[in-house]
């Protein structure tokens, strides 16, 4: 239990160094030196350290969207395995919870967009509104997948422990396609490139970013937080999908998955680099694949489990 | 049952009594709220002690052995009456600020003698215990609630509305009266058993009462009324139907699978796919909606879709033998009918509120209402988060039954397993969609600034309006929060169904609750943490006001805000093949351009196709016979005679 705990409050601290990874790959590809890796904890101190300017035309639903995003994400994290730990709380249909609260936190990011009466924060935000709805459809057919090898409705079931390793040896290939399903899930619940691009100075081309245009200086950074732990929370699936070895010892163990982090991390910047972002009706499409992907991948390994 | 009897005997007292006081306004106002209210809460203590302490009762009169009247209340029964008279108890205390024009103080009068009977009648439909009942009850009750629909008869729309309601519901009951005639010929009785008729015949009794009963219940494509009378009728009356008058719908079937034990994949196969059908397009055709009250109708139509998932799931549960996704199912489309029951009367109280102070239904044409109407504005968005189906609130708790139960399918064979991943995956993009709609609604509509004069009217009075609002809300936290303490009612209701319970545990159902509650309190817990550091962080720090950021442009309007129409647009073209846009805007051409304006509107392919298909033949056909109709008697008297000596021959 204090493991889990250690854990967890290691996933809060590292969440935004993480996320520097991410600055640094698209530093090197464009040949700068780039940010320092802490630049995260600067901002976020920076941030907290300022006031706010608050519109006249909000309620206080503008002041409760960060709140409730920063908690939701939290408390998603302890239902995380980290490191292939067991999480601080497993309970027996948790992956509905947290997805469901995740949820929560769209709907409050969406209100407090709404609440600033801006026209390109409305137009964020009914992206924000649309995309995911196709992201829940995959995620829960990736569910039904792992439900499916494990037997299981928990994140416990299929991140700690001998998983996700044992569903390489029954299912095997087909999880690859799982992988991509989730690295793209993860592309567009976290307002990256080629979905959004959180770097454009456009507003009319955001996502995510256009939402918190009107959010300055603790409420602005509790967002960051908020966005930072959600990465963290979707990066961990895919680290332990791809590296899911036991070492024996959780030290080891964590030092594999801070490993898998970091790849998942360099490849979103690698993606941020490489490729531009889509232009708003072909998202979908985008997103679609990883539901093709996961479903593709289920009726495989239903042949398979016969 | 004495009690129950009571509760009918004050409600329908409650409906005379306005009709005699109507010159004295606020007297007759008082004496009907009161009145029902009183009688509600009688029925509502019968409801309650009978879903605690168990046992049914049943009663039956004969008069002159013509028919004989029979009422029978079980788990089932009392679980519907607890919706019913919880939600016609608040709507009666709502009626009191609602009716408040003195100028149709007799209008007033019968919309509470009809609202009377309308409750009482809904409460004699779930409590009837054979088919001469259950009919006369149905009737009651449609009738009821058609002359409250054209409560504003001067509106020509309202009389059309009604029209059309009138039409299904006799429709609908037409199915259900051929159901019933099937049953009657197999079993021989008019009592509600089906002993002695064979596999085929069951099933026909099903199919025929399913449409009956779905028409009602507004399942598509029988839905077509929903959108047109619920925003015809006023807001109290719109939250008792779309609370519990179609919820009889719901009864209907269920009563009908307990009755018929018709546990096949097939006929659960059905039901599912209904519902996966009704909760996609109800919440696609909601989302496209620029009608505050339409939006909630068909809001209405998904929710359903909804319960029959989860009744869909438990019967392939049954069928399958697979007891825990049986209950899970089960409990979880009855628990969905309590919720939805409350969070929709919450909302529609709430759409009420809107349109008693703004006068205006128009989604795009308000804006910014939480302002001024805070008590509103807070039980509104706690009844969106509810039906989006977030934690926690109490959406959640029913679709994360309905969730596990679909679940337990998937490790089952691959018929089973497709339909389970179906379930599954419908219900996920439902709560997207739902999440995307009730955004829009409270974001447009009480967020953001005044989109017209009529939105800056707003400020709430009459604590008659609000009182039920913040009850309805209160209960939405409570059983999301602590559902522990409420799953015991489902749990009968699906004990009465006759499954195998024995075989049944209870406890991985009550363990679910348990981890629904300590999750909530988690994230509760995580939420206060923030909400203390957050204060923290802002101590003694300068808080400055201004304008949104508007970009670079300097004078923003509120007539740039995003519309609720351009918000939906998007998702709306995903569904194109399903929900055709029509859209209305001349280019604008030209060095000078002229004016131009921009209607857009999503068709409902139901209501496109029902007229193409159904109507127009039968408009066609009538046309032809119409010479049948010539006003002769002595000849209709022949046609009668000539009726029933052809059918002789048939018997």
């Amino acid at each position: 239990m204090i493991e889990s705990v250690l854990l967890w409050t290691f996933a809060l601290l590292t969440a935004p160094l993480f996320a520097g990874v991410i600055f640094k790959v698209k530093a090197f590809f464009g040949g700068r030196r780039g940010s320092p890796l802490l630049i995260n904890y600067f901002t976020l101190i920076k941030l907290f350290k300022k006031g706010s300017v608050i519109s006249t035309s909000t309620t206080f639903i503008f002041r409760l969207g960060p709140i409730v995003s920063l908690a939701a994400a939290a408390t998603v994290l302890l239902f995380m395995p980290i490191g292939g730990h067991a999480p601080v709380i497993s309970f027996d249909g948790d992956v509905v919870f947290v997805l469901y609260l995740l949820g929560l936190a769209r709907f409050f990011t969406i209100a407090a967009a709404m609440d600033t009466a801006s026209p390109f924060e409305g137009m964020g935000a009914a992206r924000e509104a649309y995309f995911p709805i196709i992201c829940e459809a995959s995620m829960f057919m990736i569910l039904i997948l792992f439900y499916r090898l494990s037997g299981g409705l928990t994140l416990a079931a299929y991140f700690s422990g001998g998983q996700p390793s044992g569903f390489w040896q029954t299912a095997g290939s087909p999880l690859l396609f799982v992988v991509i399903a989730f690295f793209i899930i993860l592309l567009t619940e976290n307002a990256r490139v080629p979905v959004d691009d959180p770097a454009t100075h456009l507003e009319l081309t955001m996502i995510h970013e256009v939402m918190v245009l009107d959010h300055s200086g603790p409420d602005f950074g509790l967002i960051e937080m908020g966005a930072f732990f959600k990465l963290f929370f979707y990066a961990s699936m895919v680290a332990r999908l791809i590296l899911p070895f036991e070492l024996g010892h959780p030290a080891l163990n964590l030092g594999v998955f801070s490993l898998g982090l970091l790849l998942v991390y360099v490849a979103i910047g690698v993606t941020e680099s490489i490729m531009a972002r889509f232009r708003m009706d072909r998202v979908p499409k985008f997103v679609l694949t990883s539901f093709a992907l996961a479903f593709f991948a289920t009726v495989i390994t239903l042949e398979f489990l016969k | 049952m004495s009690l129950f009897f009571l509760s009918i005997l004050i409600i329908a007292s409650g409906g005379v009594l306005p009709l005699l006081f109507f010159r004295q306004f606020t007297l007759m106002r008082l004496l009907g709220a009161t009145v029902i209210g009183a009688g509600c809460c009688c029925g509502l203590r019968d409801a309650f002690s009978r879903l605690a302490d168990g046992g049914d009762a049943s009663a039956s009169f004969d008069y002159l052995s013509t028919f004989t009247l029979a009422f029978r209340i079980d788990g089932l029964s009392a679980f519907f009456l607890l919706a019913i008279f919880a939600v016609c108890l608040l709507s009666a205390v709502y009626s009191f600020s609602y009716l408040s024009d003195p100028r149709k103080a007799l209008g007033t009068a019968v919309s509470y003698f009809f609202f009377s009977l309308l409750a009482a009648a809904m409460a004699l439909v779930v409590a009837a215990a054979n088919m001469i009942t259950f009919l006369l009850a149905w009737e009651i009750m449609s009738l009821a609630s058609f002359f409250l629909v054209i409560h504003d008869h001067r509106n020509p729309e309202t009389r059309k509305a009604g029209y059309l309601y009138f039409v299904f519901s006799h429709v609908g009951a037409m199915f259900i009266v051929a159901a019933f005639g099937v049953l009657y010929g197999g079993s021989g009785g008019f009592g509600f058993e089906a002993a002695g008729l064979s596999q085929t015949a069951k099933l026909w009794v099903f199919v025929l009462a399913f449409i009956g009963f779905g028409s009602k219940a507004g399942v598509f494509p029988f839905h077509v009324w929903l959108p047109h009378a619920h925003p015809a009728a006023p807001s109290h009356i719109s939250a008792v139907m779309s609370g519990v008058m179609i919820k009889t719908g719901i009864y209907g079937i269920l009563r009908m699978t307990g009755i018929l034990e018709l546990y096949t994949p097939a006929v659960g196969t059905m039901v599912l796919l209904f519902g996966v059908v009704s909760g996609v397009l109800g919440v696609v055709y909601a989302l496209g909606q620029q009608d505050l009250k339409r939006l909630l109708a068909y809001s209405s139509v998904e929710n359903i879709g909804i319960i029959l998932i989860g009744i869909g799931v438990g019967m392939i549960g049954v069928a399958t033998d697979t007891p825990l996704m049986a209950v899970l199912g089960f409990a979880g489309g009855l628990l969905h009918v309590l919720n939805h029951a409350i969070f929709k009367s919450l909302l529609f109280m709430g759409a009420g509120v809107v349109l008693h102070k703004t006068g205006s239904r128009a989604i795009d044409a308000l804006g910014g209402l939480l302002k001024n109407m805070k008590v509103t504005g807070v039980t509104f968005l706690v009844g969106a988060l509810a039906i989006c189906g977030l934690p926690p609130f109490n959406g959640f708790v029913s679709e994360f039954l309905i969730y596990v139960g679909s679940f337990g399918g998937i490790a089952l064979e691959t018929p089973v397993f497709v339909l389970s991943m179906l379930a599954i995956v419908s219900l996920a993009v439902i709560g997207g969609l739902a999440l995307a709609c009730f955004t829009k609604v409270v974001g447009i509509v009480f967020q953001g600034e005044p989109r017209s004069r009529a939105a800056h009217a707003g400020d709430e009075r009459g604590p008659a309006m609000l009182l039920p609002m913040v009850v309805l809300a209160g209960a939405c936290a409570v059983i999301g929060f602590h559902p522990g303490a409420f799953i015991f009612m489902p749990l009968k209701a699906v004990a009465a169904l006759g499954l195998d319970t024995g075989r049944i545990a209870i406890e991985p159902v009550t363990q679910l609750t348990t981890n629904i509650t300590l999750g909530a309190t988690l994230f509760l817990m995580a939420l206060l943490i923030i909400l203390a550091v957050h204060r923290i962080l802002y101590q003694g720090k300068p808080i400055g006001r201004g304008g949104t950021w508007g970009c670079g442009f300097t004078r923003p309007t509120p007539r740039m805000q995003y519309t609720g129409s351009s918000y939906a647009a998007s998702i709306l073209d995903f569904f194109k093949p399903a929900a055709p846009l029509e859209e209305d805007h001349p280019p604008v051409s030209g060095l000078f351009p002229g004016a131009t304006h921009y209607h857009s509107r999503v068709h409902d392919i139901a209501e496109l196709h029902l007229n193409h298909m159904v109507v127009d033949p039968v408009l066609w056909l009538f046309d032809k016979l119409r010479w049948i109709q010539h006003g002769d008697i002595h000849l209709y008297i022949g046609y009668i005679l000539l009726a029933i000596v052809v059918l002789l021959f048939f018997v």
